[in-house]
C-alpha cells in the first residue's frame, strides 16, 4: 500500500523503523509480505503529532481513515463523543447531588434520655447498595470508564486532527452542560 | 520503535518530531520541561476550583442584594443593570472556566503521551512534577 509509505516518509522520526517495513505489503494479508516483521493486524505507531487523513486506524479492526471525508467524519464523530463524555460527567455529578439531597433531610427526632428531643441524623453519603440510583451510577460509570479509555485511545493516535477534535469537544461540552452544573452548586450552596 | 516497557535512556522523542532528545543535557532539560507542564497541570485543576469558590462567593451577594431591594420598586433601572453585569460577570467565568478545562484536557493528555515514552527519566519528572505542584499549588491557590 503506497500511503503506508507516503504516511512514513513524512515523519523523519520514524525513518529507522520504516527502513525494515516492506512498504508495498497490505496489513490485511501480512503473510503475503516475507520481510513483515510484525504481528498480525499490527500497525507501525507514529510517536509524534503530524497531520495526515491516510491510513489512520481508529479503534476498531476495520475502521480506517484513508480519505479527507472520512478524516471530516470522524473528526465531527470524535467531537461528538468527546462532548458526550463531558455531558455523563456532569449528569453524573448532578444526579449523585440529586440523590444525596433526598437521603440528607433524613433526619428525624428522636426522644432524648431526659426527656428532651434529639435530632438524630442519618448522615449516610454512600447510598444502598442495591438502589436505583446507585445501579445507574455504576452503569453510567461504566459507559464513563469506556468512553474515557476510548478518547485516551483516540489521543494516542498522535493525529492532530483527532486531538484537536478531543480537546474541542471537551471544551463545548463543558461550556454546554457545565452552565447548568454551575448554577445547581449555585443553589445548593444558598441554601445553607 | 516504540518501547513497551520502563528503561533509561538519554534518546527520547517527546510529543513532537522537532522535540528529539539525543544528549544528557538535553535530557536534563526536558525532564524540566515535562516536570512544569505536570505542576501546570495541578494548578490549572486546582484553579479551576478555586475560580468556581471566587465567583460563587462574589455572585450570591449581589443576587441577594436583588432580591431584598426587589419590594421597593423605583430602582428598576440599576436593577436591570445590576443584574446585567452580573451576568456577563457570569459568562466570563464560565468562558475562562471552558478554557481552562481545555488546557487541562490537553496537557493531561500530553502527559499522559510523554509517560508513554516508557523513558524513565520523563516519568520521574512527571511524577515529581505532579507531587510538587499539588503540594505548591494548593496552598498558593487557596491563600490569595
Amino acid at each position: 500500500m503506497s500511503s503506508y509509505h507516503a504516511n512514513h516518509t513524512m515523519n523523519s522520526s520514524m525513518a529507522s523503523t520504516s527502513e525494515h517495513y516492506h512498504p508495498t505489503s497490505e496489513h490485511h494479508h501480512p503473510t503475503t509480505s516475507s520481510g513483515h516483521n510484525h504481528g498480525e493486524g499490527m500497525m507501525t505507531m507514529d510517536m509524534t503529532f503530524h497531520f495526515s487523513y491516510k491510513n489512520v486506524p481508529l479503534l476498531f479492526y476495520g475502521l480506517v481513515i484513508n480519505t479527507p471525508g472520512e478524516m471530516a467524519g470522524a473528526f465531527v464523530a470524535v467531537f461528538f463523543l468527546a462532548m458526550f463524555y463531558e455531558g455523563l460527567k456532569i449528569a453524573r455529578e448532578s444526579l449523585l447531588r440529586k440523590s444525596q439531597v433526598s437521603i440528607r433531610y433524613n433526619s428525624m427526632p428522636v426522644p432524648g434520655p431526659n426527656g428532651t428531643t434529639l435530632m438524630e441524623t442519618h448522615k449516610t453519603v454512600g447510598q444502598q447498595m442495591l438502589s436505583f440510583p446507585h445501579l445507574l451510577q455504576t452503569v453510567l460509570h461504566i459507559i464513563q470508564v469506556v468512553v474515557s479509555y476510548f478518547l485516551m485511545l483516540i489521543f494516542m493516535t498522535y493525529n492532530a486532527y483527532l486531538c484537536i477534535a478531543v480537546a474541542a469537544g471537551a471544551g463545548t461540552g463543558y461550556f454546554l452542560f457545565s452552565w447548568k452544573k454551575a448554577v445547581v452548586v449555585d443553589i445548593t450552596e444558598h441554601c445553607h | 520503535m516504540m518501547q513497551m516497557y520502563f528503561y533509561f535512556s538519554d534518546k527520547v522523542v517527546l510529543l513532537f518530531d522537532f522535540w528529539n532528545v539525543r544528549t544528557p543535557a538535553g535530557m536534563v532539560l526536558s525532564v524540566l520541561v515535562v516536570l512544569l507542564l505536570a505542576m501546570l497541570y495541578e494548578a490549572i485543576k486546582i484553579s479551576k476550583t478555586k475560580l468556581l469558590r471566587q465567583t460563587i462567593l462574589a455572585i450570591p451577594t449581589t443576587l441577594s442584594q436583588e432580591s431584598l431591594r426587589e419590594p421597593e420598586t423605583g430602582s428598576v433601572n440599576s436593577n436591570l443593570g445590576q443584574q446585567n453585569t452580573t451576568s456577563k460577570r457570569w459568562f466570563l467565568y464560565h468562558i475562562s472556566q471552558s478554557l481552562l478545562h481545555v488546557a487541562q484536557v490537553v496537557i493531561g493528555y500530553l502527559v499522559m503521551l510523554v509517560v508513554m515514552s516508557y523513558n524513565t527519566w520523563i516519568f520521574l519528572g512527571v511524577i515529581v512534577g505532579s507531587t510538587l505542584g499539588y503540594y505548591l499549588a494548593y496552598p498558593v491557590f487557596t491563600s490569595r
